[in-house]
C-alpha cells in the first residue's frame, strides 16, 4: 500500500473517468452507502487477487475486508488529492489503488505466515493429516493451486496480476510499486519458475 | 507476445486455467460497513506533509541547533584543552585576527607578563611563564622589573609622606611639639639620603646580576625565572636580619640594649654594621640610636627588601 494514501493511476476495469473522485468525495463524506458501492463495484476482483495469492477463501475475505477499510480511512486524503471536477480526480483510479493494497496486504500475510512457527505452543492438537485428506493433498498438489504456491509471494503476484487479472505490465508494476524494467525481469523468472514447477510435476511440456 | 509467454490452450495455460475462485461469503459487503462503522477514526499523521513552506524553516532550524550545537561542543573542547591532546592546533585570537586583517601583532614580551603598571599595586609579582634566551628578552625582563620597582618606591614616597603627616596631627592632638618646618625638611632630607643610598646600592646589585645574567644568554645558557629571583630571595640570613633589625626598631632604647647584648656576638656585630650601613650610627654601648619622634616608616630598614627581579 501506498504509505501516503495516495492512489494509483493505473487505469481501472470498472469505473469511468471522474467517477472514482465522485465515489472518494462519498466515502470522505462517511456515506455507507458509498462504501456499499465500492465493495460491489471492486471486492470481487480483490477477491481473485487476494486468493489467487493465498490460496485460502477465509484469508481472502479478511484481506479484502481490510483494504476496503483502508479505503474508508484513506478516503479523506483521497478526496482532498483529488477534488471532483478537477483533472487530478479524472487521473484518480480506486481499482488500482485497491489492487496494490491488496497484493501487497497478501504479500505481507504470505511473509509473516512463513515466519511464523506453531512450535512454542504447548499441547497443540495432533494436525497431521489423515490418509484420505492425503490422498486429496496429492491431487491438489498437481493443481494451478499448488503451481502457484510454489512461486516466491512477488514472483506469485505478477503471475496473478498479469496472467489472472490480465493487467499490462505496466499496471501490475505500479501495483507492486516497481519499475517497469525490474517487474518485467521479474515477471520472466516467475514464468520460468511456473514452468519448472510444472515440469517438476511430471506433466512435462512445460508452455 | 513474447517467447516467454504463457500461451493459451498450453498444457500450463490449462492447468492454471483450473482455479476456481470462490465467490465471497454472503453478508460480506454488511459485515465490512460494520467494521468500518466501529473503526475508530485514523490517527492524524505524525509529520506533516513535506513539501509545505514550513519544511524549509524546519530545515533552517535544525540547521541552526547543529551549528550551534557543534561550536558549543569544539569551544568546550579547544577551552579545556581536549584539542591540544589530540594534536589539534587552535590558533589564537590574535593568530586568528591576523590572518583577517593582515596586521601583524605587536610583538609581547615572550617570556614575561609584567601583572602590573607603574601605577598600580606596588607588590604585584612579576609572573614568569616560559625562558629567557636572547639579550632582547633579558633586557624587556629587566625593564618591567625596573618599572614595578620605581611603582614601589613612588608608592613607598608616598605611604611615608602620609604617615608622617599622621604622627605631626597626633602629636599635635596629644599636645605635644611638633617638629617646626626647619626640622621637618631636615628629616625628609635625610630620608631621601639615605633613600637614594639604598637605591644605589640596589642598583649595584641588579647592574652586576643583570651583566652575570647576560652573559650567560651570550653564552648560550636559557634562563628561567628561577635563575633571577632565586638568589636573592635564598638570602635567607639578610631577611632574617631585616626582621630582626625591624623589631629592634619598635622596642624602647632600653629593651633595645638589652635585646643587643642577648645576641651572639657575631650576630649582633653583623646586626651593627648592618645598620651602619644604611646610614645609623649605634650607641657607644653597642644599641642602635634611633630618634625617638622617627617613625619606623621612615627608617630605611623598614622598607620592603629591594626588588627583586
Amino acid at each position: 500500500m501506498n504509505a501516503s494514501g495516495k492512489p494509483s493511476t493505473i487505469a481501472g476495469t470498472r469505473a469511468d473517468c471522474g467517477s472514482d473522485a465522485a465515489l472518494a468525495a462519498r466515502l470522505a463524506a462517511r456515506d455507507p452507502a458509498a462504501l456499499r458501492e465500492a465493495i460491489t463495484l471492486y471486492a470481487a476482483s480483490l477477491q481473485r487477487i487476494a486468493f489467487r495469492m493465498t490460496g485460502d477463501a477465509h484469508e481472502a475475505e479478511d484481506l479484502v475486508q481490510e483494504a476496503m477499510l483502508r479505503l474508508w480511512d484513506q478516503a479523506p486524503k483521497i478526496a482532498a488529492r483529488h477534488p471532483v471536477e478537477s483533472q487530478a480526480a479524472a487521473a484518480l483510479r480506486l481499482g488500482g489503488w485497491l489492487n496494490r493494497v491488496v497484493t501487497n496486504l497478501a504479500i505481507d500475510r504470505l511473509r509473516r505466515g512463513r515466519r511464523m512457527s506453531a512450535g512454542e505452543v504447548p499441547d497443540r492438537e495432533d494436525e497431521a493429516p489423515l490418509a484420505d485428506a492425503l490422498i486429496e493433498a496429492g491431487e491438489r498438489d498437481h493443481s494451478a493451486r499448488a503451481l502457484i504456491a510454489a512461486l516466491p509471494e512477488r514472483q506469485r503476484a505478477a503471475i496473478v496480476l498479469t496472467y489472472y487479472e490480465d493487467m499490462s505490465n505496466a499496471a501490475a508494476a505500479e501495483a507492486l510499486e516497481m519499475n517497469i524494467k525490474a517487474f518485467e525481469s521479474l515477471l520472466l523468472r516467475a514464468r520460468t519458475t511456473l514452468r519448472r514447477a510444472y515440469a517438476d510435476f511430471g506433466e512435462g511440456g512445460a508452455q | 507476445m513474447s517467447t516467454n509467454d504463457i500461451i493459451a490452450g498450453s498444457p500450463l495455460a490449462r492447468r492454471l486455467d483450473d482455479y476456481p475462485v470462490p465467490d465471497l461469503s454472503a453478508g460480506f459487503a454488511d459485515r465490512v460497513l460494520a467494521a468500518a462503522a466501529a473503526r475508530a477514526a485514523p490517527l492524524p499523521d505524525l509529520r506533516r506533509p513535506g513539501g509545505g513552506e514550513g519544511r524549509g524553516w524546519r530545515l533552517g532550524r535544525r540547521l541552526a541547533i547543529a551549528t550551534f550545537g557543534f561550536s558549543a561542543i569544539a569551544s568546550a573542547a579547544a577551552a579545556t584543552g581536549m584539542l591540544d591532546r589530540i594534536d589539534i592546533a587552535v590558533p589564537s585570537a590574535e593568530r586568528v585576527w591576523t590572518s583577517i586583517t593582515g596586521k601583524q601583532p605587536v610583538a609581547a614580551a615572550p617570556v614575561l607578563a609584567a601583572a602590573q603598571s607603574a601605577d598600580a599595586a606596588p607588590k604585584a609579582p612579576v609572573v614568569f611563564d616560559g625562558q629567557i634566551d636572547t639579550p632582547e628578552e633579558l633586557n624587556e625582563a629587566f625593564r618591567r622589573i625596573e618599572d614595578v620597582r620605581q611603582g614601589r618606591i613612588k608608592a613607598r614616597r608616598e605611604r611615608q609622606d602620609e604617615r608622617i603627616e599622621q604622627a605631626i596631627e597626633r602629636r599635635r592632638a596629644a599636645g605635644l611639639p611638633v617638629p617646626s618646618a626647619e626640622e621637618l625638611a631636615r628629616q625628609r632630607q635625610r630620608i631621601d639620603e639615605v633613600q637614594a643610598i639604598r637605591q644605589q646600592r640596589a642598583d649595584e646589585r641588579i647592574k652586576a646580576r643583570r651583566d652575570e645574567l647576560e652573559r650567560k644568554v651570550e653564552s648560550g645558557e636559557v634562563l628561567t625565572r628561577e635563575d633571577i629571583v632565586r638568589p636573592l630571595r635564598d638570602d635567607q640570613r639578610a631577611m632574617d636580619r631585616r626582621e630582626r633589625m625591624v623589631r629592634l626598631r619598635q622596642m624602647t632604647p632600653q629593651q633595645r640594649r638589652e635585646a643587643l647584648r642577648n645576641l651572639p656576638p657575631q650576630q649582633r656585630r653583623a646586626l651593627i654594621e648592618e645598620y651602619r650601613n644604611l646610614g645609623n650610627a649605634p650607641d657607644t654601648d653597642g644599641a642602635v640610636a634611633i630618634p625617638d619622634n622617627a617613625t619606623p616608616e621612615t627608617a630605611p630598614v623598614e622598607e620592603s627588601p629591594p626588588p627583586q627581579p
